[in-house]
């Protein structure tokens, strides 16, 4: 094994062990992408960084990250999104996770909203996290809960992840978003009965709204407040989804109608002040600023590992596998699982992929089925610890009492629901490719 | 000498402070810049190629801004699953350490992207599309500008670490310094 | 004798065909000039944000972090204006005519001029032949069609199109689908037959224009770090020129090929409605062209230079073809 790999490895170990240690991500990622890089490869390479992180900041797609965020703050800094999960509680009456079936529903429409994962985890997790603990939610259930509903957006299109494997797979763009809905949507349902059950077997971890407190609003009371409370955070999804679907906003754009709106709803409702507006300003520039620091500093860490040949130690494992395409499609799958413990999943997409496409291209399978397949299990990676995106951006807004233990323990179910997920469409091609062929794209 | 690290470490945090609190403003000027796109090319039919240009280098200048200004409001993000567990004193020496690497890092990225921006105002670069903003180079010199600016605030935060282990400062009881 | 490692960088992502993949692709050109040199000259390459993002090659090239970058020189029109002449002109020059203007005309002396300031040193290595007008929800009948049209339509044409009342959009190549699709914008350019069915831009509308009057032909272009040019050996110099000029021959007839089977698929299988612009409609475009062009070369004395080496070419080269092709396409 070459030297430069031996130190993408060594980068990786250290990366794990100031992490554990209780490094700040950003610091972590920066100080050993630094390190290692400079000595497998000298200056020179690092000439490149600027370029990189320009890329970072300028990068259009992103643009989705702060409109959601600032939609987001000026929900819970205006006091709109306060009541928001208690109404949809009382309003569940006696059902035991009502708050967190409220919650997939809102992942599911943010993410037929937007295709970047940071946006939806921290703007529900500003909006919800609090909250639902306060009502007696387990922190740890309420996390997994927020980060994998964060994560529908991946699959449920548009999204970034499905553009970016179009083009890698040779699959027309329409296609992959089409054969994305129905998995997408199976794995919201998995998520919904995941909790439902929850409330059978563990109903302290997801409990209802008391009944005496239920006693003491009538259903008049309950529908006026229903509509008061509701219908704000209804009309800004309405403008978003509306406008994509209307052909008024690219799907990008369409977040600064949900922003926009927020700041007219909370006019309309007599609580926007300067001071309101003064600390919604500040808060969300801190908000994104968290997202995008660790995006920044992931740039130094991705190009010494592939600066150190890194992708060679993938490929030399590609070839110890044994041949025939199944086993080289349950190695890709094993393989995106275990990079998803330590890179982001652009760097994954880029390295493991063109190692297995004349693979799949020989065996003859239907391509956008195997997009699919890569979709879901890059999501996944958002989920596993210790390096999983959507931890990192719910930490970053949780309240300081919920510990990244519980976090982590929180989404460890909601990874195998995806893995039952993965099979099921594995196993059921149908899932993935019965839409696109019925409407022809 | 304690009173004068006091100092200088105070007024790197508030240098930092204050000019994030004009800098946050940039977001509120991103969402009305892109709705009024939106709005005006729907409704209006009117857009300008500059105008959708404006839209990403406002949201550069935010973003990289932004990162001096989070970290000074406590925004930083790490795994806590140990570091909870360690006692004050530890806490504040791993923090000691992370900060010094942070504000190395963010003085070699500073340093790397200035002949980034040379390479751009040598050649008076601009946009590539007809219509779009000029000056590409003043967009490119907020990369060292805003990574100085990290380095300061990293600077403030060992300065501080520091006054905190050698008892100037107390300890703190959580991470949320 | 001295081996070479080097690394290219790529504007396009991973997997796409012509621009990274396949015969006479820039994947194609590294692994040509390692074979026929026998080792010696092997070149890394990196699709685009792999290493840099898409658009860094020019000043990763210059910094000599990389040797190579394969690219469109119009990417550079913010840093170099005039380099735009060296992937196309609209209404300029077909693959025969370009060609003929770069090897043999004085195209390459002025592309050396131009860049040798900067310590740069580019070839020419591919060439998509005629691009297609462009995808458009409804048909176009004549110039008023174009007022108030949104259209994602990036470069010269764009300004072109904007003089004609067009609102022109900016958009990410992953966006242009669902935009097209709801309608966001009108109508989008892309490429050709094989490269925009590859994009499902034919769900998303339903009239294709031709004459490719905004991209006559287009060059990939191979940058080089001049003083990386300069270090290496004659014969690893003629080896990539040799291999440059191999995939400009390569990538084109792979384009002409599979352009025609995809939009014979198109037509016959996918209800997609090919017509000719309106002559018209061209007629208004070329004189709106003419305007843009001279306007744009009086700001800049360089672009000026190439604007009218390219013109002077244009027009000899013209009455030629107008003589010896022109008679044998119109049988
Ligand atoms: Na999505
Ligand atoms: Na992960």
């Amino acid at each position: 094994m070459p030297f430069t790999e031996i130190l993408a490895l060594c980068m990786i170990g250290a990366f794990f062990v100031l992490l554990i240690a209780g490094i700040p991500v950003a610091v972590c990622l920066g100080v050993t992408g630094f390190v290692f890089g400079y000595f497998g490869f000298g200056p020179m390479l690092f000439t490149l960084m600027p370029a990189r992180i320009f890329g970072v900041v300028t990068n259009y797609t992103l643009l989705a990250l702060p409109l959601f965020i600032f939609m987001g703050i000026m929900l819970e800094k205006s006091r709109m999104a306060e009541d928001l999960l208690e109404v949809i509680g009382l309003a569940m009456g006696g059902l035991r996770g009502g708050m967190a079936l409220a919650i997939i529903l809102v992942g599911v429409l943010m993410g037929a909203a937007s295709g970047v994962v940071g946006a939806t985890v921290v703007t529900v997790g500003l909006i919800a996290l609090g909250p639902i603990i306060n009502r007696g939610y387990d922190a740890g259930v309420a996390s997994g809960v927020i980060c994998a509903s964060g994560t529908l957006g991946q699959i449920i299109p548009p999204s970034l992840v499905l553009i970016l494997l179009a083009d890698i797979m040779g699959e027309s763009v329409g296609t992959l978003f089409a054969a994305a809905l129905i998995p997408g949507l199976m794995l919201a349902g998995l998520f919904v009965t995941y909790v439902l059950l929850l409330g059978v077997m563990r109903p302290a971890a997801v409990p209802a709204i008391p009944s005496e407190e239920r006693a003491n609003y009538s259903r008049r009371d309950l529908a006026g407040k229903l509509v008061k409370v509701v219908l704000p955070p209804l009309v800004l999804i309405f403008l978003v989804l509306g406008s994509i679907i209307g052909g008024v906003a690219a799907p990008t754009e369409a977040a600064s109608m949900g922003a926009f709106g927020s700041i007219v709803l909370a006019a309309l409702a007599g609580r926007l002040s300067y001071t309101v507006l003064r600390d919604t300003v500040r808060a969300a520039f801190v908000t994104s600023a968290m997202v995008f620091l660790i995006l920044i500093f992931a740039q130094p860490f991705g190009l010494a590992f592939r600066g150190l040949g890194g992708e060679r130690l993938v490929h030399d494992a590609f070839g110890a596998v044994p041949g025939g395409f199944e086993g080289q499609l349950l190695f890709l799958m094993l393989l995106l699982f275990v990079l998803g413990f330590f890179l982001e999943w652009i760097e994954i997409s880029y390295i493991a992929l063109p190692l297995f496409l004349p693979v799949f291209l020989a065996s003859g399978a239907d391509m956008a089925w195997i997009a699919i397949l890569v979709a879901m299990n890059l999501q996944t990676s958002f989920l596993t610890p210790p390096f999983g995106w959507a931890l990192f951006f719910l930490k970053g807004v949780a309240p300081p009492s919920v510990t990244t233990a519980q976090i982590y323990r929180g989404v460890v179910p909601f990874i195998g629901l995806q893995g039952i997920a993965l099979a099921l469409v594995f196993l059921f091609p149908g899932l993935a490719l019965w839409l696109p062929a019925t409407i022809g794209w | 000498m304690i009173p004068l690290v006091t100092r200088i470490a105070d007024g790197a945090s508030a240098t930092v402070r204050i000019i994030g609190h004009v800098a946050a403003w940039s977001g509120l000027a991103l969402v009305l810049l892109v709705a009024f796109n939106v709005i005006a090319r729907y409704f209006f039919g009117f857009g300008t190629v500059a105008l959708q240009e404006l839209e990403w280098h406002v949201m550069a200048v935010s973003a990289l801004f932004g990162m001096s200004y989070g970290l000074n409001q406590g925004g930083e993000v790490r795994v806590d699953v140990l570091y909870s567990a360690f006692p004050p004193r530890v806490r504040a020496m791993i923090d000691l350490a992370a900060h010094f690497a942070l504000c190395a890092v963010a003085l070699v990225i500073a340093y790397l992207c200035i002949a980034y921006v040379e390479a751009s105002y040598s050649i008076d670069e601009g946009s590539p599309d007809p219509g779009g903003l000029g000056y590409r180079y003043v967009l490119k010199a907020a990369l060292p500008a805003a990574f100085a600016l990290l380095a300061l605030q990293a600077l403030a935060m060992v300065l501080h670490g520091a006054l905190r282990l050698v008892g100037a400062l107390p300890l703190p009881e959580t991470d949320r310094s | 004798q001295t081996s070479f490692t080097w690394k290219m960088t790529n504007a396009y992502g991973p997997g796409s065909p012509f621009y990274v993949e396949g015969p006479g692709s820039p994947t194609d050109f590294c692994q040509k000039v390692e074979a026929m040199s026998g080792g010696r000259l092997r070149i890394q390459h990196f699709a685009a944000g792999e290493l840099i993002p898409a658009l860094e090659g020019f000043d990763a090239v210059r910094s000599g972090a990389v040797e190579m970058n394969a690219a469109n020189a119009y990417f550079w029109a913010g840093r170099v204006p005039a380099a735009q002449y060296f992937t196309t002109v609209p209404f300029g020059l077909n693959f025969q005519g370009m060609n003929a203007w770069l090897y043999h005309g004085g195209g390459m002396a002025l592309w050396d001029e131009l860049y040798e300031p900067l310590g740069l040193k580019a070839l020419p290595m591919g060439n998509t032949g005629v691009q297609m007008t462009g995808w458009f929800r409804e048909p176009i009948q004549s110039t008023a069609d174009f007022e108030g049209l949104k259209m994602r339509i990036p470069g010269l044409a764009g300004k072109v199109y904007a003089a004609l009342g067009v609102d022109v959009k900016l958009l990410p190549g992953g966006e242009i689908f669902p935009a097209l699709e709801r309608g966001v914008i009108d109508a989008a350019e892309f490429v050709g037959p094989y490269q925009d069915r590859r994009l499902g831009l034919q769900n998303a509308a339903k009239y294709y224009y031709t004459t490719g009057w905004h991209e006559p032909s287009n060059v990939t272009e191979l940058l080089m770090n001049k003083a990386a040019w300069d270090s290496l050996p004659d014969d690893l110099k003629a080896i990539v020129q040799t291999a440059a000029m191999a995939c400009n021959l390569e990538s084109h007839t792979w384009c002409e090929a599979n352009n025609a089977a995809a939009l014979r698929d198109l037509v016959e299988n996918e209800g997609v409605i090919a017509d000719v612009l309106p002559a018209d409609v061209v007629a208004e475009l070329k004189a709106v062209t003419d305007s843009v062009l001279t306007e744009a070369a009086a700001t800049d004395p360089a672009l000026g230079k190439v604007h009218e080496a390219f013109m002077a070419f244009k027009a000899e080269h013209g009455a030629w073809a107008a003589v010896s092709e022109k008679p044998l396409y119109s049988l």
